[in-house]
């Protein structure tokens, strides 16, 4: 299959609210399927009113830890998203790939900030 | 057991004392709480959410809460915003429509707090920002909604409430869990059970740093609520445990609290006088984005 599947987040979530981790998760295991098979997808925002980095990380960003970026590139894309939220879904993107690309690195890399100060 | 309330401001001196509430309380069970209010001299609306988070943990502890002998000012706040109705007190109208109400919801409300905002963020300022500013920040308050599910494991839900003033043109909407607090959740992550507090919330707000383990990358809400902030010149105040952090101004301080707020709150002030159009970055053109 090579044709371009346009993957509806609306109906995926049932509405125009993508804010929880877990819708996001479900729009992934939409997408990830499809990229894996070689598809190219289109990932359509149409309808979609309010759209968070939480829905983002789950949706698009843990993708970045089962492909290469270049195949993401190729593959994937959106539509129907305004200038606003595509901000946020570029900042997503680049934290994801900072994310995956050292993840130990980054999670420790403020091991030496921390002191206990309390109970 | 009688607990006298002083004066709750929405600072670091309130949550001290919402602090000394929970502290006062922590070995009450099955027993009753009566919360003297004769002592408060004023009470930031907003408060009520990190109130109403404190006093769920008394009332999960098989506790009858009751709350008395509140001042005619705070009463008519009270009533008006509901957080009173919570404790058996008559509902007040809202006349002059500038109260952004106090709600308990679970972390699965997602639905109900769209709602919420929908109805009650109308008509408080917003619309005199432009429509990509309401947009934004509806976006940054549900950042901070989706921590307070994602983190804080509150059984007892989350708590919002506000208030609109419209001479000073700024509206504050705050957010209350009653969870296991910032401070928790970084010493799992890193299996210390040594950090404390301030050092955790210094490292939560920094981009890109998340608690989440697994396949998920996060860690960008704080950093969007704070670049807002930034643009709109407003003012963030995150409380948990026993840190108090501010930004205010452009300007950022972080201060170890004496008490122990048992959770986290986090208060977003907007300055409703901004019409600026809001964008986190340049134009990203789509074809760009991945």
């Amino acid at each position: 299959m090579s044709n371009e599947v346009i993957v509806r987040v609306f109906d995926i979530v049932g509405g125009p609210l993508c804010v929880s981790a877990e819708d996001g998760q479900r729009v992934h295991d939409k997408i990830a399927p499809l990229l894996r098979e070689g598809n190219k997808v289109a990932l359509s925002f149409e309808q979609v009113e309010t759209l968070i980095s939480a829905f983002l990380n789950a949706a698009v960003g843990q993708l970045y830890g089962e492909f290469p970026e270049e195949r993401i590139r190729e593959l994937l894309s959106v539509r129907g998203m305004d200038a606003d939220d595509l901000a946020v879904l570029k900042r997503v993107t680049d934290n994801a790939k900072k994310y995956f690309a050292n993840p130990k690195a980054f999670d420790e890399a403020w091991r030496e900030e921390m002191g206990n100060d309390e109970e | 057991m009688i607990h006298y309330l002083p004066t709750i401001h929405s600072s670091q001196d309130g949550y001290e004392r919402l602090a000394d509430l929970a502290k006062a309380t922590a070995k009450l069970r099955a027993s009753r709480l009566e919360l003297d209010c004769s002592r408060v001299g004023f009470f930031d609306a907003n408060m009520a959410a990190p109130l109403g988070a404190v006093l769920a943990r008394v009332a999960d502890r098989f506790n009858a809460v009751e709350i008395v002998n509140v001042p005619e000012l705070v009463e008519r706040v009270l009533r008006k915003n509901g957080f009173l109705t919570q404790f058996r007190y008559q509902p007040m109208e809202d006349a002059n429509r500038t109260t952004i109400p106090f709600r308990r919801l679970q972390r699965s409300d997602e639905g109900l707090f769209e709602d919420y905002l929908q109805r009650h963020l109308k008509g408080k300022g917003i619309p005199s920002m432009s429509e990509g500013m309401g947009k934004v920040f509806k976006q940054k308050i549900f950042e901070v909604f989706q921590n307070a599910v994602i983190h804080s494991e509150s059984e007892l839900g989350i708590f919002v409430c506000g208030q609109f003033f419209p001479q000073k043109q700024k509206l504050d909407l705050t957010i209350a869990d009653a969870g296991i607090g910032i401070r928790d959740a970084v010493r799992r992550f890193f299996g210390n059970q040594e950090i404390g507090s301030v050092p955790a919330i210094r490292w939560a707000l920094k981009e890109g740093h998340t608690t989440k383990k697994g396949k998920q990358p996060g860690g960008l809400g704080l950093k969007f609520l704070h670049d807002f902030a930034l643009l709109n010149k407003g003012r963030i105040h995150i409380v948990s445990r026993f840190g108090f952090y501010e930004f205010n101004a452009g300007a950022e301080s972080l201060a170890k609290m004496a008490g122990d707020y048992p959770g986290t709150v986090v208060t977003l002030e907007v300055n409703t006088a901004d019409t600026a159009a809001y964008r986190l970055a340049s134009e990203v053109p789509s074809e760009d984005v991945f």
